[in-house]
């Protein structure tokens, strides 16, 4: 992809840090964030995807310019999550200014799973090898979030980002209560 | 304890469930559909959408047909 490779280059010319790209990519998001509590969707949209470029050559731009290290990692993980629950936190704040309480809990329940689903991944991998299943992860969640605010759709969009995070979130616990289970097996 | 088998709805409605599979996949794009489905042909009238209004294309199909 032409555009994104020149991006890549001219942050590897310029030395620009790629723990700074991420952190661009943040700022991006909560202006995605702001326009979606004033219900420009549209333009959320275009901001959203803008913030994704960044999210997208941060790592590329980290490994080209030997820049690769564990805090580039974390640091990377806990924006993310900045990023996911902003974009949940402008919604709130929009169905709250319209008087929609159901929806801001739809939107406040789809942002705590959502949460869930990486915080329950992570605390996996800290006694189990791998806890890579559900569908919901960051990037459908994102991919999601865009085309509610293309085409308007942001409500069923929230429906399905809350109950397909609940299932991942089940397979994530369901699958470190089974590989807990044959560990302790196989030693006894 | 021996466990019979799933019959095959339910094994399919297990697999929905217990998510396994990776992108790329034909069941990853038979799910994306389902959402795109569900996201673009439901009413919003049916979900009491704040921002948007209408009966969607299952809606008009719905007049269509009465």
């Amino acid at each position: 992809m032409f555009p994104l490779r020149l991006i890549i280059d001219i942050c590897v010319r310029l030395r620009i840090h790629p723990n700074t790209l991420t952190f661009i990519g943040v700022l991006i998001n909560f202006a995605a964030a702001w326009a979606l509590a004033l219900g420009k969707f549209v333009t959320a949209g275009v901001i959203m995807i803008i913030a994704n470029i960044f999210d997208f050559i941060d790592g590329k731009v980290a490994h080209e310019s030997q820049a690769v290290s564990a805090f580039g990692g974390f640091w990377d993980s806990v924006i993310d999550r900045f990023s996911d629950i902003s974009l949940f936190i402008g919604l709130i704040f929009l169905y709250s200014d319209l008087r929609r309480t159901d929806y801001v809990m739809v939107t406040a329940l789809a942002m705590m799973f959502a949460i869930m689903t990486s915080y329950t991944r992570a605390r996996a991998e800290s006694i189990i090898k791998k806890c890579k299943v559900g569908f919901m992860e960051r990037p459908e969640r994102i991919v999601l979030f865009m085309i509610g605010a293309f085409t308007n759709r942001m409500a069923a969009v929230m429906w399905v980002i809350l109950v397909l995070s609940i299932f991942t979130v089940a397979d994530r616990i369901i699958l470190t209560y089974r590989e807990l289970r044959e560990t302790h097996e196989a030693i006894a | 304890m021996t466990r019979t088998p799933l019959s095959l709805p339910l094994r399919v409605l297990w697999n929905a469930f217990y998510w396994t599979y990776e992108r790329a996949t034909w069941q990853y794009d038979v799910m994306v559909v389902a959402i795109l489905a569900f996201v673009w042909l439901t009413p919003p009238e049916w979900l009491k959408d704040p921002m948007a209004s209408g009966a969607g294309p299952i809606g008009w199909l719905i007049d269509a047909l009465k």
